[in-house]
């Protein structure tokens, strides 16, 4: 083989063929794809996915930066696939459209936390997402998650009493009398966007269980 | 049928037209007849065949 | 010696046509020396760097609260700065490096235009050092293999190209005019690189493609990192260096053309298979599954052809440093390639996908494959072109016991606990927390493992920078003349 050129094409070639099949075809099928619209039970229109905006979309670019993707993925498994149902990952598998207007899309493809891809569903509370943050080791004894002490503020409990989103902390956790520790913007934002995390309606590719379906 | 569908089976065609050309041309220029000749390529009258290089450990004393 | 006059029988005609005109070996390497250094010299910088990185982001899974004070350390950063830092900074540097060297030595040129090749690294270095600061204060893309910020890319791809015009000035003044195996394989990755680079940046950073379009952009891209550029530049070196060290030609040069071929024709399709039970339709994912198991016939033929060149040589390995890391390096690509194959089985994939199995089996690509061959390179690159000798060759061989034991610490037990791991979380009746606490012991032995292979490290890079320090002293004749066997052999008569 010393016939230059013919070396070239064919390296050109064969890179091309893949450019068109996964990157050229996806973008020709899923590009376009839109919202879906329907009418729940109560008949009210629902139009989803819907972007997200204010606190929580603040608090994803807070969830890039702080690299939460490398532990958690945001996509559930088919049902006889994995066990991601069963854990209570979600009620249905995730398909391309719910994540229409995620920029980046953070599927993630590591599992050393549990998938978040409906944490809002099975987590609204703020205070559990603050504690846990602060020091996973609060709500989950034993976990590997990081503490995030840097979104949290440690300061003099103000003359006008305690504030009211001051962490609950006890024993080994709790700070000295007179200081308290409140939530950042940032702390605030980030569980603003784990609490809009949910894929809770129906799609006509991906229907929910029906016995869920009627209790939503 | 769409556009996607007739650039696919065009392809189908095109392709292996394409390769087995390519395999005629290069058979008939010769390209395959001195096939095994090019392993001979990274040695040369400073380094033929045969010549060992790189051997610097466990010589023995004769190194230092 | 009548060898030579068989040889000269043997040689494609031109070979021997007109050796006036063409460079001797040493002027190559001569020729060779800064621009080779300056990618190699900076590439082992951003591995020192690395593996620190990477013994802190190890120490934080098993460890939580170590360093856990500061944002720019969490682990979310330390980790794609890891990654970042290894791959653009040691790897793809010291892969040019040893490209640079290999392609003058082929095409039987000095080095061209070192000027561009100079401003090319410059500029390489500061955008990596822009992007990787980038990461730490925050500003991370979170798109896997692409963390660098957007606004330090564009440098890397400005130097990149500086290269690729490089190669083809080379490959156009080349004096030898066929082409040996290692060639293709160098071009082939120094012209698929930027295509795949600037793809992923336009489509994900610059004019970001909607919804998971973006992540199979993403996948097509890391895949063909390691399948397009990391793969045909370690490759061609094994081309090289094996037959170069073991003194006879590659077992069967009509295998190491299908190799090629079938390399380039399924590799670049194997990316999706990242995404199996994602939410993509299932065409895109099967394509990917079919193609990685194509890979089968590249994976065979190339091992066929590495493993009996080496047939009957095997004690050559004793004496030279090149050949074992280069012989460790050609089994690892073997299994890690096995390897990958079974990964993109949906049976297995449902298992092990998610878990640190996959962190592993990259290691053992990245590492026990690419790494290793590179590290086998310079040992034999960098004597030729300063002309001087390695100066300790006890720190060779803690350089090559670190590295081999600590990788094989780390991907045997970690691919292990990663299936444990995997089967613990398919079983929806043991709580997360228990599968958590079940990698711990597999991620401590890996940050022992991590330990052993800074050790390698270090030894290699004192090695080198005594070395170095030598070239700016007096010259001094080296003892083993062209270490080759028949210099030996003079000493030894001496
Ligand atoms: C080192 C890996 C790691 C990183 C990084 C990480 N997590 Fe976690 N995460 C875990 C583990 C392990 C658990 C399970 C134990 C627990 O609840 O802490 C978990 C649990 C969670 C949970 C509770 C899930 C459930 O089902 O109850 C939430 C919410 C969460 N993480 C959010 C985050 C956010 C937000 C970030 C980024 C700021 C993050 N995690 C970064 C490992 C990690």
């Amino acid at each position: 083989m010393n016939y230059g050129p013919l070396l070239f094409l064919g390296i050109l070639f064969t890179l091309a063929s893949s450019w068109v099949g996964l990157v050229l075809m996806p973008n020709r099928q899923l590009g376009a794809l839109t919202a879906n619209t329907s009418t729940n039970d109560t008949g009210v229109v629902v139009v989803y996915p819907q972007p997200r905006h204010g606190e929580a979309q603040q608090g994803a670019e807070h969830y890039r930066s702080l690299g939460c993707v490398y532990c958690h993925s945001q996509q559930v498994r088919p049902e006889g696939f994995g066990s991601d149902i069963e854990r209570g990952w979600g009620r249905r598998r995730t398909v391309s459209r719910d994540y229409l207007y995620d920029k980046p899309v953070m599927l993630g493809t590591s599992r050393t936390g549990p998938d978040l891809t409906n944490i809002g569903e099975r987590q609204s509370s703020h205070d559990w997402h603050y504690s846990h943050l602060y020091n996973p080791q609060i709500t989950s004894k034993g976990s590997v998650m990081p503490p995030y002490p840097f979104l949290f503020e440690k300061r003099r409990v103000p003359a006008s009493g305690p504030s009211s989103d001051a962490l609950k902390l006890s024993g080994e956790f709790a700070v000295e009398d007179g200081w308290e520790v409140v939530p950042r913007p940032q702390a605030r934002q980030l569980v603003e966007y784990l609490r809009s995390l949910k894929t809770t309606v129906d799609l006509p590719e991906a229907p929910l269980p029906k016995a869920a379906a009627v209790e939503e | 049928m769409n556009v996607i569908a007739l650039i696919l089976l065009g392809s189908v065609v095109v392709v292996p037209a394409v390769a087995l050309w390519s395999l005629h041309w290069a058979s008939r220029t010769g390209e395959f007849r001195l096939l095994n000749r090019a392993a001979l390529l990274p040695f040369d009258d400073e380094e033929p065949v045969g010549q060992a290089t790189d051997q610097i450990l466990n010589r023995g004393g004769d190194r230092r | 010696m009548s060898s030579t006059n068989t040889l000269k029988a043997l040689m494609p005609g031109d070979v021997q046509s007109d050796p006036a005109r063409r460079a001797m070996l040493a002027e190559i390497d001569a020729s060779c020396r800064v621009p080779v250094l300056f990618f190699v010299v900076s590439g082992l910088m951003w591995l020192l760097l690395g593996t620190l990185l990477a013994l802190v982001a190890s120490i934080k899974l098993h460890n939580p609260e170590f360093l856990a004070a500061w944002e720019w350390l969490t682990f979310g950063r330390v980790r794609p700065a890891h990654l970042n830092t290894v791959i653009y900074g040691f790897a793809s540097q010291t892969g040019i490096g040893v490209t640079l060297w290999l392609m003058c030595r082929l095409c039987r040129v000095p080095f061209p235009a070192p000027g561009l090749t100079t401003v090319a690294a410059l500029f390489w270095n500061l955008g990596l050092t822009i992007g990787v600061v980038g990461i730490l204060v925050g500003d991370s893309t979170a798109i896997e293999w692409l963390e660098l910020p957007r606004y330090s890319t564009p440098i890397l791809f400005f130097s990149y190209a500086l290269v690729a015009v490089w190669s083809v000035i080379t490959f156009r003044l080349r004096r030898e005019r066929h082409l040996y195996v290692s060639q293709w394989y160098l071009l082939a990755a120094l012209l698929w690189f930027p295509w795949l680079y600037a793809t992923a940046q336009i489509m994900l950073l610059i004019e970001p493609v909607r919804g998971v379009v973006q992540a199979s952009v993403n996948w097509w891209f890391a895949h063909n990192v390691l399948g397009l550029w990391f793969t045909p530049i370690g490759l061609g070196a094994i081309y090289y260096f094996i037959p170069k060290v073991v003194g006879r030609p590659i077992h069967s040069y009509y295998l190491s053309v299908l190799g090629f071929w079938s390399l380039a024709l399924f590799y670049n399709w194997n990316g999706l298979h990242h995404l199996i039970g994602g939410p993509m339709p299932a065409w895109m994912i099967t394509v990917s599954v079919v193609a990685s198991v194509m890979m089968l016939i590249p994976v065979i033929t190339v091992a066929i052809n590495h493993h009996f060149t080496m047939v009957g040589h095997f004690g050559k390995l004793r004496h030279s440093p090149t050949l074992r890391f280069i012989v460790f390096g050609a089994m690892a690509y073997t299994l890690t390639s096995l390897q990958g194959v079974a990964n993109s089985l949906r049976s297995y994939s449902e298992i092990v996908h998610f878990t640190h199995h996959t962190v592993a089996h990259a290691h053992l690509g990245v590492y026990g494959f690419f790494t290793m061959v590179m590290f086998g390179s310079l040992y034999y690159i960098v004597p030729r072109i300063t002309q001087r000798e390695w100066p300790s060759l006890a720190l060779i061989s803690v350089h090559f016991w670190g590295c081999a034991l600590g990788l094989i610490l780390y991907v045997v037990p970690l691919s292990y606990g990663g299936i444990l791991q995997g089967l613990g979380m398919n079983d929806a009746s043991i709580p997360f927390l228990k599968v958590v606490e079940g990698t711990l012991p597999w991620l401590r032995i890996r940050t022992g493992a991590g330990l052993l292979l800074a050790l390698g490290h270090v030894a290699f890079v004192v090695n080198l920078g005594w070395l170095l320090c030598r070239v700016f002293g007096p010259y001094r004749k080296p003892v083993v003349e062209l270490f080759t066997e028949t210099g030996t052999a003079a000493v030894t008569a001496k």
